[in-house]
């Protein structure tokens, strides 16, 4: 069974702060490494699967008030403002899509990539293998993207 | 004013896009599509001057909206908006007649670069 080989700590974290930097906040500087993962009190999952020659998943968790804050800079919406379910759950998955569509990229062998999902319960990983890990923090508030062989 | 078509299941993905376009000097009249098939109906109908899309969604994908258009005689300017850019997807979308991919995230420049020689 063939499988999927980590990716470079550094090529994650330069995907993620390219997709921070672009999208959410319009300017470089405000997503940065931690040196290990922040403890998560309130956790949302967003996540999306790459199917080829071997199958992975791409998966970023943070608390449910960052994906807020997350969802509000991607609308451009003021900071007081409240987020419905509905964009919350949009703008959360369109991250992690983004983040997935650049590793899969990465990949030797192409294939799909699944739609994005997210969900509060941890998702199910049974059997699955974790090969990636990269602590982040954006704007202060802890968030983490791993990357799983499922 | 130009009218483009934006093609992407992502509500939020599609006023990013548009937002971007602002950014990038190009005030046009916006038309939004939840999916392709929606794209292809809306592209059919109306002829705009462009297709921005996204090459993942729901009921009819990005790549497949092209075909649909180019198997009805539609050449109307398609450009992908995509996470995905890797060679092989953009082999395919020249293959199918896109003028261009532009991989999120994408900046206003990315926007002007692959726009300015389409509407030179």
């Amino acid at each position: 069974m063939s499988t999927l080989a980590p990716f470079m700590t550094a090529q994650i974290e330069a995907i993620a702060e390219e997709v921070f930097a672009a999208m959410v906040d319009g300017e470089p500087g405000h997503l940065v490494p931690l040196p290990a993962p922040a403890e998560l009190t309130d956790p949302l999952y967003a996540w999306v699967d790459m199917h080829a020659d071997v199958s992975g998943r791409a998966l970023i968790a943070t608390d449910v008030t960052t994906a807020h804050a997350l969802a509000r800079a991607l609308l451009g919406m003021p900071d007081d403002e409240p987020v419905g379910e509905a964009d919350l759950v949009d703008a959360f998955g369109e991250v992690a899509n983004v983040v997935g569509g650049n590793l899969k990229a990465l990949l030797p062998v192409q294939g799909t990539l699944t739609l994005p999902r997210v969900g509060r319960p941890v998702p199910a990983l049974a059997g699955a293998t974790k090969v990636d890990e990269v602590a982040l923090s954006w704007r202060g508030l802890p968030l983490d993207i791993t990357v799983w062989q499922i | 004013m130009l009218r483009v078509v934006i093609a992407d299941d992502s509500r939020v993905m599609r006023q990013i896009v548009v937002r971007t376009l602002r950014q990038a000097g190009y005030e046009w009249d916006v038309t939004e599509a939840a999916d392709g098939a929606e794209a292809f109906a809306i592209a059919r109908a109306e002829q705009p001057d462009l297709v921005l899309s996204d090459w993942n969604m729901p009921n009819m994908t990005g790549i497949d909206l092209l075909r649909a258009l180019r198997a009805a005689g539609d050449d109307v300017p398609f450009g992908f908006v995509t996470s995905e850019g890797s060679p092989e997807m953009r082999e395919q979308a020249d293959a199918a007649g896109a003028l261009f991919l532009v991989a999120k995230p994408f900046t206003a420049e990315s926007f002007r670069d692959v726009i300015e020689p389409v509407l030179a």
